[in-house]
């Protein structure tokens, strides 16, 4: 729409993360199936690689290697096992939107976590599901990169939520999450144990992905959840006793390969945004904005780290009107805009429960206030 | 007496459950009055664990521990406590709304409440709005608490107040709303009593409203 020839997304992206001066705020698209799907329709465009186009987005997402490993199990209650042999349930949520409108969102969650019963750690390192890097298949990764590029964009590995690189989520998953939070006092050899083999297989995976893509992935995306609404899950001292290395370690590895480094987490993470930046992370993602005060994050650390998000999905999207949205969008540019280091996005994907008029709202008013 | 309620408070603050029990069962054979082994020694430590969580000294991992230990010990006064003559505790009924799995901010209510010495029925999650009425007119607690993570999933309270208004209840049970993206605003627009950002906050909101 506003794209300029001189200046690509990949370009406009690898800009912000270097602070230095681009034409306009890079944009990112994080939303649902079913509104990307409305939106397609909105924009009367083909499909979603098209409204991307349309709507000028900056990134591109690549799912990686194709998983080869054992069929997933789906038991007759209609529970999935997943590659860390961990049992999920889908979960169907209705509801109708802020103008009326009915909508349904189904995801998977966590049902039963298999090492939720072990008491030793010999009982973890036995653990039959460890899963491996020999699970995928990875002669797909440089052709599906090289296909993303050809937008222009910047080209964003992750993987899918399941095998999206992280530490305490996989951790919880395995061993549920409040015998995982006990064990970080009471059993850490059993928290370090279902760590080091979490980073271990992250490791080696993304090594893997990385040498297969070439040179093909901009950024590598990893995503946890190390906060809530209010706080972090676990203390600084504490994350640095079990997490901080390994996030190091996971940022490394994608720099020896050229690629720069994106992290997702929910709530406020404030007092860790230091260690991130000592890990050597380049964007941190979410800056959910009713959690944490972004202006402070800007000033403090914007020198240092570059972000993405930023949009609030809990109450803006959802329950605002075009025009709230509006004054939103125009702060966030404002604000986290100024002298680069921001890639325009919501906080998390845009869910059903977000009215079309305000997901229209969102991109229309990037196009008045992102240049 | 009083140093041992304070070694058995400091007990259950570190998460010692272990030496909890080992106190408990002291104070016990001591023959002092299990309300007040529960009351004096049990839940001060829970509530200085509420507090120090509230300042943000301690974190998730430190109030499970605590909340475990606060457990071991109850469950050693739980025979005394039912033949004793004490006034009822109030009670409380925790569900997280129908759609939704998320439980931890849930529990960390939970926690809190019973370290103030409600007594809490934990629903557990993905609770639909009938299960909460059923609740409602059977165990008759004082008050509900209602939690959400998802904007798409806490629409699922209003429709929960309506039914329980629907089965003429609305005048018997005070219901309080929390999670991640509930407000206020959010609070006032359903017809809830009341609404805390977090779960030491839950409790202050539980008794202003008894």
């Amino acid at each position: 729409m506003r794209e300029e020839a001189s200046v690509n997304g990949r370009e406009r992206v690898i800009a912000a993360i270097q602070r230095t001066s681009q034409d306009r705020i890079p944009i990112d698209c994080w939303a649902d199936k079913e509104v990307t799907d409305r939106l397609v329709r909105h924009y009367g465009v083909a499909d979603k690689e098209a409204l991307l186009t349309q709507l000028g987005v900056d990134l591109r997402y690549v799912m990686g290697p194709s998983y080869r490993g054992l069929q997933m199990r789906v038991h007759d209650d209609g529970l999935v096992e997943d590659h860390w042999g961990v049992l999920r349930k889908p979960m169907t949520v209705e509801g109708t939107d802020r103008v009326g409108r009915a909508w349904s969102w189904t995801y998977q969650h966590v049902h039963t976590s298999p090492l939720q019963s072990a008491t030793t750690v010999a009982e973890i390192e036995s653990y039959p599901h460890w899963p491996s890097a020999d699970l995928w298949d990875y002669s797909n990764v440089r052709q599906e990169c090289l296909d993303a590029a050809k937008s222009g964009a910047a080209v964003v590995n992750g993987g899918d939520r399941l095998d999206r690189t992280a530490q305490l989520k996989p951790a919880m998953y395995l061993r549920g999450t409040e015998q995982f939070l006990s064990d970080l006092l009471l059993e850490p050899a059993i928290a370090e144990c279902i760590l080091e083999h979490t980073a271990d297989y992250y490791l080696s995976y993304n090594e893997r992905v990385f040498q297969a893509a070439q040179g093909a992935i901009d950024i590598f995306f990893m995503g946890d959840d190390m906060g809530t609404q209010t706080g972090l899950w676990v203390s600084p001292k504490m994350y640095r006793r079990f997490f901080k290395e390994r996030f190091r370690k996971f940022n490394e590895l994608a720099h020896r390969h050229g690629i720069k480094t994106m992290y997702h987490t929910c709530g406020n993470v404030t007092k860790l945004v230091p260690d991130f930046i000592d890990c050597g992370l380049d964007i941190l993602q979410s800056l959910q904005p009713a959690a944490m005060d972004l202006e402070y994050l800007k000033r403090e650390y914007g020198a240092h780290l570059a972000f993405q998000g930023g949009v609030d999905i809990q109450d803006v999207m959802p329950n605002g009107t075009p025009e709230s949205v509006r004054a939103h969008v125009r702060d966030r540019a404002r604000m986290l805009g100024a002298g680069g280091g921001y890639i325009f996005c919501t906080a998390h994907n845009l869910l059903p429960d977000v009215p079309t008029e305000n997901a229209v709202a969102l991109f229309e008013a990037y196009k008045e206030f992102g240049a | 007496m009083s140093d041992l309620f304070r070694e058995l408070g400091q007990h259950l603050y570190d998460g010692d459950a272990p030496g909890v029990i080992e106190l408990t069962r002291k104070a016990i054979e001591q023959g002092l009055d299990a309300r007040e082994i529960l009351n004096a020694g049990l839940l001060p430590g829970m509530e200085r664990v509420g507090r120090d969580f509230k300042d943000g000294e301690l974190f998730i991992p430190e109030v499970i521990v605590a909340a475990r230990a606060m457990h071991a010990g109850i469950e050693l006064l739980k025979p005394l406590l039912a033949r004793g003559a004490g006034p009822a505790s109030r009670k409380i009924a925790l569900g997280t709304v129908k759609g939704d799995l998320h439980d931890i901010g849930k529990k960390l209510v939970g926690i809190m409440m019973q370290g103030a010495g409600f007594e809490v029925i934990d629903l557990g999650h993905d609770v639909p709005p009938e299960r909460f009425v059923e609740v409602v007119s059977t165990l008759k607690p004082d008050l509900i608490g209602m939690s959400a993570l998802l904007s798409t999933t806490m629409p699922m309270m209003k429709n929960t107040i309506e039914a329980i208004r629907a089965a003429g209840l609305s005048g018997k049970v005070k219901i309080l709303v929390g999670g991640a993206p509930i407000t206020q605003a959010w609070a006032d627009e359903i017809g809830a009593d009341g609404f805390a950002p977090d779960a030491v906050g839950a409790v202050e909101c539980a008794r202003r409203l008894l």
